[in-house]
């Protein structure tokens, strides 16, 4: 029946109401919250500085700045963020970013891997830009690394379409228990303005499979899914990673919201987690640590709203940045927010 | 536009939007031209091809993003020439002159570009700061903030169209850094204007991005461009370097038809140097590699002129692997002359001992010894070659004893082996037994060493030491094994036996060479490809003159005709013509020919002529020994006929007929016991020339007659 469900998910549901984000129009970041990320994480330079991790930059960071300097409407700097990113690490000959870039080494680019949910921000971002601001060159862009991810990192696996997290080291004959990938990659409002950059590549299934896969690696009492999943047999935690319900996975209700993704039993483990977001262990069922502060807290809230229409409460909506990915998090999720003011408060 | 008188055609890259330009001249050959065709780039170097009027006029290049200013248009936008100006950029202000003028031909700079414009634009200026600083993301930030602030202000063309460039170059070079070469190829097709003579590292990296991506013509055509079009002198020789280190010498040719010469001086003339070092090194590498006799000739040109102990030393590595040593050896002198390092006396050592000069090896090598594994081991053959060395002379005892040392040192089993013979040679058998017993310490199955010491211990009358040997040896050595094969033979001996005594009494046929080569001679007329052919040697073509294989065959089918004296000659011939392995068997069978006339001497020259295989230079060897020692024992000369068959029995049983001889040169000399010794094992073996040997004896001691 849950299935069922799945098989009938609507891709235009998942469309994001192309709300203006146009330049002078009301943006759905404010300025006041963009200006405290950018002093925080956007170096002169052009790239979104990873605070918590050395400060090095990664695709990841850029497709988020992009996306962010995109839905506060600041132009000036997505063309900062685009014109480091596009210099610095759309380097790859598959035409993917690499996905590290370090100050501190020479060449700073220090693995030239990619990792897919950084090529898929970049490029949806870059897809928005194009559309609302009407500049064909960005689309152009857009299309051409849509069909590079989709040529490089979309794979049929045992019926399904899945999104391999890198250009290698995932696959079946990479590892023991591949193919291995990681649920929150599955970044589900890009995947219809991908279906209409790229209409061959299937991209309604790769939403749809992704569901179904949410579903299908949902574990323990909590049911909830993995950051990296095995799907060799049953899909089950992959071998080499914690088993956790940790910070990659809880970005998934986060994403599923932003889609307007809004069927219960997809949202429902996570609606639960008013007390804070607990970093779990699936095999033994230990919280390591619970999530408390704001930017983490506000995304049970948003699926509450989805579900109940529970009104977000007011002190999760203001922002001050912490580390950079938190703070990312909590301008997306406020940036959803600023769209359901009505239903959610 | 009518500036070069080619027809221009387009080649487009394989890549969805390809604007890098191709054009070729009417000799076909390509290169790479930005599509902004400048005026400070000179005529192409060949003779300008008039053009035919009837000749439709080439079509213009397409473009998918035409961007060339047409030269008509007099808005010329100055501000960044003025911005460097005042900045006091010279460099860049060079460049942006020259890049309008290419422009804009029509168009003079101002005469002082540093004085005001009517208005000041300070927010321009700062954005051509960021451009001049590199920091183009920040500039592409100014730009949409003032377009933001200020609607209605228009950014200058100039400004942008640089600024995408100079992202790109950054770009391209990014990706060439991370060997991303098909981003690279992408990337310069979409700016075609970075591939310029001002910037030739983006034309390098764009070449060499080809020829990582097996497109090596595309890269020598982006060379060949630079060749074409770019004039710094140390820029085209930089271009050079680097189309060496990635294409393959066919197409390094190309460029090379491209040099220009200056004051009789070719450009070029350090890399074709290196070239023909690089070929001639080939042709010493191992596999070598197939050199050309020009490359070897300019390189002994280059040498002589020179003078670098470098390429000196690399000819003479090249002569020694092509088996020359005497050329080896004169360019080895000639690199230890210029600088005496351990390569050069390596090569020379190895040279002197191809040479059969191992004293001057050991010589040449001693003071080097411990430089390298490799050079003690070179050391060693030297310090071998020399204590082998026959006719045995004594060594000076200065060197024998710095030899000693370091063949101790080396634990080397040879040389221990060899200083066993030596010993041996002059009597010393203690020490030649605990030399030979050294050796078989350091390398238990040197078989040699074993036999040496088998015959140490048959002199000595051990026999109880040679039936130990022959146990430990069982199945593993047949000449060890058969050592004392008179004394178990009893079969099959009359006829040899009454032979013997014949060839004992009189000739020179004493001891049969055909007996001694039997085996190698039968083993190659059953093989197939030099069969003898009877038309070879017909009478007809006694004078005609054959070389090489033709000569070998006819050599062979005289041997088979029993004219060995004319067969010396037909071998003669195929040994100075013929490749090195018909030069190898004609020496075989020179020698063979010569053993058959009887002339031991020769025949040592002629195994010397061409390097043999071990087997078949024992052969030789133990055939000339018995040839000598029966010639000597003809001429009564009884202790050399004991020199020769005691050199004989290092590398081959002994012969019954022989020891049959031996018998006799010690008699004849005297050496009752010895002879006695010899007779009475004859005589065991049931040979009845022992019998009459002991006879002899007998009749030698007591001299009255018996009847």
């Amino acid at each position: 029946m849950k299935l069922m469900l799945v098989l009938l998910f609507c891709l235009a549901c998942l469309m994001p109401r192309i709300a203006s984000a146009q330049q002078g129009d009301a943006a759905l970041i404010s300025s006041d919250d963009w200006n405290a990320y950018k002093a925080k994480f956007l170096d002169p330079s052009g790239r979104i500085i990873d605070d918590a991790n050395g400060n090095i930059s990664h695709s990841e960071g850029q497709g988020y700045g992009l996306l962010l300097a995109f839905l506060a409407g600041k132009k000036a700097d997505f063309d900062l963020i685009w014109s480091f990113t596009r210099t610095e690490m759309l380097l790859r000959d598959d035409r993917l970013s690499a996905w590290r870039w370090d100050p501190a080494a020479m060449p700073h680019v220090t693995d030239i891997n990619n990792a897919t949910d950084g090529d898929i921000l970049i490029a949806y971002a870059l897809a928005r830009a194009g559309n609302d601001w009407n500049l064909p060159d960005l689309s152009a862009f857009a299309t051409e690394m849509v069909k590079a991810i989709a040529a490089t990192t979309v794979r049929r696996e045992g019926g399904r379409l899945v999104i391999m997290p890198a250009a290698s080291g995932f696959s079946q004959g990479e590892r023991s228990d591949g193919p291995v990938v990681n649920l929150s990659y599955w970044i589900f409002e890009a995947f219809p303005l991908f279906a209409k950059l790229d209409p061959d590549t299937g991209w309604d299934r790769v939403a749809s499979d992704g569901l179904a896969l949410i579903k299908a690696s949902a574990i323990g009492p909590e049911q909830l899914p993995p950051n990296w999943l095995s799907l060799k047999d049953k899909p089950r935690p992959a071998e080499g990673f914690d088993p956790d319900f940790g910070y990659d996975a809880l970005r998934i209700p986060l994403y599923l919201v932003r889609a307007n993704v809004a069927e219960p039993a997809l949202i429902e483990p996570f609606a639960a987690m008013d007390s804070g977001i607990p970093i779990t262990n699936l095999s033994t069922g230990t919280v390591r640590e619970k999530l408390t502060e704001p930017a983490y807290l506000i995304i049970p809230a948003l699926t509450r709203c989805v579900l109940n229409k529970t009104p977000v409460p007011s002190q999760l909506t203001k922002f001050t940045p912490s580390l950079y990915f938190p703070s990312t998090l909590h301008l997306l999720a406020l940036a959803w927010l600023a769209e359901h003011r009505e239903a959610c408060g | 536009m009518s500036n070069q008188g080619k027809t221009f055609s387009i080649i487009l890259l394989g890549f969805i939007a390809t604007t890098l330009w191709l054009t070729y001249d009417s000799g076909g050959n390509a290169d790479i031209r930005q599509l902004v065709q400048t005026a400070q780039t000179p005529p192409a170097q060949e003779e300008p091809q008039p053009l035919n009027p009837q000749t439709p006029a080439p079509p213009p290049p397409v473009t998918a993003t035409p961007t060339a200013p047409t030269p008509a248009q007099p808005a010329v936008d100055e501000t960044a020439l003025r911005y460097f100006a005042r900045q006091g950029d010279t460099k860049r202000l060079q460049a942006e002159i020259a890049r309008l003028r290419a422009l804009y031909p029509g168009w003079t700079p101002p005469a002082d570009p540093t004085a005001a414009p009517v208005q000041i634009d300070s927010e321009l200026d700062r954005m051509w700061q960021l451009y001049a600083q590199g920091n183009y993301a920040e500039l592409r930030k100014a730009i949409a903030d003032r377009q933001s602030r200020e609607p209605n202000w228009q950014v200058p063309k100039d400004l942008t169209d640089r600024l995408a460039i100079a992202e790109t170059r950054e770009r391209l070079i990014n990706a060439s850094n991370l060997k991303q070469y098909e981003t690279v190829i992408r990337v310069a097709a979409s700016t075609q204007s970075l591939l310029t003579c001002a910037d030739l590292d983006v034309m390098w990296r764009v070449a060499e991005a080809f020829a990582q991506t097996k497109q090596p013509e595309r890269a020598r055509d982006a060379y060949q461009y630079v060749l074409r079009n770019c004039t710094e002198p140390s820029e085209r020789l930089a271009t050079m370097q680097k189309a060496v280190a990635l294409l393959p010498r066919q197409l390094i040719d190309d460029l090379l038809a491209l040099e220009k010469t200056t004051d009789g001086k070719s450009e070029f003339a350090s890399i074709r140097a290196d070239l023909i070092r690089k070929s001639v090194a080939a042709g010493a590498g191992d596999p070598p590699q197939p050199v050309s006799q020009e490359d070897v000739a300019a390189l002994e040109e280059i040498a002589r002129t020179d003078k670098q102990a470098e390429d000196s030393r690399l000819l003479g590595w090249y002569y020694l692997r092509k088996d020359d040593p005497a050329n080896a050896e004169q360019w080895f002198r000639d690199a230890s002359a210029i600088t005496d390092d351990v390569d050069a006396a390596q090569g020379l050592g190895l040279a002197l001992v191809a040479l059969d000069k191992p004293a001057e090896a050991e010589e040449v090598l001693y003071k080097w010894r411990d430089t390298s594994d490799a050079v003690r081991e070179d050391y060693m053959a030297a310090a071998t070659n020399l204590i082998a060395k026959e006719p045995r002379v004594p060594i000076d005892e200065a060197i024998l004893k710095r030899i000693v040392p370091a063949v101790a040192q080396a634990k080397n089993a040879a040389a221990a082996q060899q200083l066993g013979w030596y010993a041996h040679a002059f009597g010393q058998e203690e020490t030649a037994t605990q030399w030979f017993t050294t050796a078989l310490r350091w390398k238990p199955d040197e078989e040699a060493a074993a036999y040496g010491l088998a015959v140490v211990r048959m002199t000595l009358g051990d026999t109880k030491g040679v039936t130990e040997l022959q146990r430990d040896w069982t199945g593993r050595s047949e000449r060890i094994a058969t050592i004392t094969e008179p004394q178990i033979r009893t079969a099959a001996v009359a006829e040899a036996t009454r032979a013997a005594e014949r060839k004992t009494a009189t000739s020179s046929d004493t001891v049969s060479p055909k007996q001694d080569v039997a085996a190698p001679r039968q083993t190659r007329s059953t093989s197939g490809g030099n069969a003898p052919s009877r038309k070879g040697c017909s009478a007809t073509d006694l004078y005609s003159s054959t070389t090489g294989a033709s000569a070998l065959t006819r050599a062979w089918c005289l041997m088979e005709l029993d004219r060995p004296a004319e067969a010396v000659e037909a071998f003669e011939a195929a040994i100075e013509t013929g490749s090195a392995a018909t030069r190898s068997e004609a020496a075989w069978g020179q020698t063979l020919a010569n053993i058959r006339l009887g002339l031991p001497d020769k025949a040592s020259v002629s195994a010397s002529k061409a390097p043999q295989t071990g087997q078949r230079a024992r052969d030789l060897e133990a055939s000339i020994l018995s040839l000598r020692a029966s010639g000597f024992f003809e001429k009564k000369r009884y202790a050399e006929t004991l020199l020769a068959l005691d050199q004989r029995a290092r590398i081959a049983p002994e012969r019954r007929d022989l020891m049959v001889l031996r018998g006799y040169a010690y008699l004849a000399l005297f050496k009752i016991a010895e002879a006695r010794q010899v007779f009475e094992a004859i005589a065991a073996s049931g040979d009845p020339e022992g019998a009459r040997g002991l006879a002899a004896v007998r009749a030698a001691l007591d001299p009255a007659p018996q009847n």
